[in-house]
């Protein structure tokens, strides 16, 4: 499956805001890419085309060689490609946990005992089993997030596109979430994670960079973090790590800048001092 | 968060009863509690007190729920008090602040209030010992034959599930905003009638904003988990079992001995 952008224009009328001006993206099967970019950038408008919440003002959005734009593709593009809102209120439509769930399922029109099986399914997968018949009033915030997540899932999309999975969570509930993403991807499903937060960007297999509306960088993380100057000119902060080397490198140590990973810094570190890990 | 008729999990009988038998019995019980005579209707309500037992429902709660409409009990109470005609009584009745009331005027204020009450009681019964999805799943198995002349009963299911998700949004954006205007200083109690009815306005304007601004969003996250126009299948599968065959053939027995009383104290 293949999610290919096109040339992509898009402008929010009512406000006068082009939000994207000229995107053009692939995104393979099964790849774990993070979007990042400063407040305003674009990169909600851009995973809101991928599912055909919004359709470009020019250019083109297929998936797997569907178009966007026709209306007789959309429900198969949405069953493939699930949307995760940034805040969870806002897109939860159940009373309960299980009745959320079901929504997406329920608007496949299938029958009833699949609709229960998917539910199940989706919900172990989210690892909130033990939540199903819980009011979402009754929530934090993180489960929330998660029973999100789950609405999703039990639709089987290959892809998920998630807009800040993680905002506004403590380190613990961030840290539940970003394991459950982990695990979807280890599973093959394809993820599409907007995120400020460069550590987690660093976790993925490809990065794009968004400045206004446009493209800036597009590469693995150890590509994207090597380009510091670039990247704090645009507003961006580096991964802790990567902020760690640069230090080093300016006090005079000859270390690489372009490394993300906590283990291959150590590792970079402890052969600088001549000690082997023990 | 308590809000007035919210589900309350449980598994007593009245809880596991088909969702249909419990909101006929309830339309059926409001009809009949305001067709019949006094005396049938306290007999009534004393039978709305054995589902109201065996629920699980603690009376606390029940007093909880119906605490908000206090003010139209006593106010229904006060206006038949005190404009009951009372007719074929002696002349003469007392007054009060000018206001002339009647014994009559008391005993039909009495079961005015009687029947609001079951009434309500009826109500907070169903829909505390029904999740959302059973009753959605009920009014829409009611409503399926008014799809042959193209009545779009699934959307309107989804808006019931909608309205029902709405209401305690919109009390927490109402404590919201009133948090948010007391962390800046103003008291809504200190200030005068017209400083409040100023406020009041303000606030309904900001709830529907913030309501208006995440209905959109909410449309949108339904776009994206497929909602379309058209039918819906249903997580909720209806299924009658043996006790709900008994309650119905007990709640005739009672329908039948109350219409055949109630004609022959008529």
């Amino acid at each position: 499956m293949l999610i290919h952008l096109e040339d992509v224009y898009y402008t929010y009328e009512t406000e006068g805001i082009e939000a994207l001006r000229g995107v053009s993206l692939q995104i393979q099967e099964g790849e774990h890419l993070a979007i990042i970019g400063p407040n305003g950038c674009g990169k909600t408008t851009l995973i809101r085309h991928l599912n055909a919440l919004l359709l470009p003002a020019r250019g083109k959005v297929t998936v797997d060689g569907l178009k966007t734009d026709h209306p007789k593709h959309q429900a198969e593009i949405r069953a493939q490609i699930g949307m995760v809102f940034q805040n969870p209120d806002h897109q939860i439509v159940g009373m309960t946990v299980e009745e959320d769930v079901a929504f997406g399922p329920e608007n496949l029109r299938l029958p009833s005992d699949e609709i229960k099986k998917r539910v199940t399914e989706a919900m172990s997968r989210a690892g909130i089993a033990k939540l199903a018949g819980r009011g979402i009033e009754n929530l934090s915030g993180g489960e929330k997030r998660l029973v999100a997540i789950a609405g999703v899932l039990a639709m089987r999309p290959r892809f998920i596109a998630l807009d800040e999975p993680t905002a506004f969570l403590d380190p613990a509930a961030a840290g539940r979430v970003l394991d459950m993403i982990d695990r979807l991807h280890a599973e093959g499903v394809g993820i599409i994670h907007i995120t400020h937060n460069m550590a987690e960007a660093a976790l993925t297999q490809r990065v794009v960079v968004m400045r206004e509306g446009r493209i800036l960088l597009d590469g693995t993380p150890p590509e994207i973090f090597g380009k510091a100057a670039m990247l704090k000119q645009s507003g961006m902060q580096l991964p802790q790590i990567t902020e760690l080397l640069l230090e080093l490198k300016e006090a005079g140590l000859p270390v690489r800048t372009d490394i993300v990973h906590m283990k291959d810094a150590l590792d970079q570190i402890i052969a600088l001092t001549g000690k082997k890990q023990g | 968060m308590y809000h007035t008729g919210s589900f309350i999990r449980g598994r007593s009988l009245v809880h596991r009863l088909d969702p249909r038998v419990k909101l006929s019995a309830a339309l059926v019980f409001s009809i009949f509690i305001l067709w019949v005579k006094p005396s049938l209707a306290l007999a009534s309500g004393v039978i709305l007190l054995f589902p109201a037992l065996i629920s699980g429902i603690r009376p606390r709660t029940l007093v909880q729920a119906i605490k908000p409409l206090l003010f139209l009990i006593v106010l229904i109470f006060m206006v038949h008090v005190f404009f009951s005609d009372g007719s074929g009584e002696a002349p003469g009745g007392q007054t009060f602040h000018g206001l002339s009331f009647s014994r009559t005027g008391f005993q039909e204020a009495f079961w005015v209030v009687w029947r609001f009450l079951c009434l309500m009681v009826a109500a907070i019964l169903l829909t505390m010992t029904t999740a959302p999805s059973q009753m959605i799943a009920a009014v829409k198995y009611f409503l399926k034959p008014l799809k042959k002349v193209r009545v779009p009963v699934d959307e309107l299911a989804v808006m019931l599930l909608l309205a029902l998700k709405l209401m305690p949004i919109l009390l927490t954006e109402k404590e919201r905003i009133e948090t948010a205007q007391k962390a800046r200083g103003y008291d809504a109690s200190r200030s005068g009638w017209v400083t409040r009815l100023k406020s009041f306005s303000h606030l309904t304007s900001k709830i529907l904003t913030g309501v208006f601004r995440r209905a959109d969003e909410l449309a949108l996250a339904m776009d994206a988990r497929n909602f379309r126009r058209g039918e819906r299948s249903s997580l909720v599968e209806l299924k009658l079992t043996s006790s709900d065959y008994i309650v119905m053939g007990l709640l005739i027995f009672f329908f039948i001995i109350f219409v055949a009383l109630n004609s022959h104290f008529g």
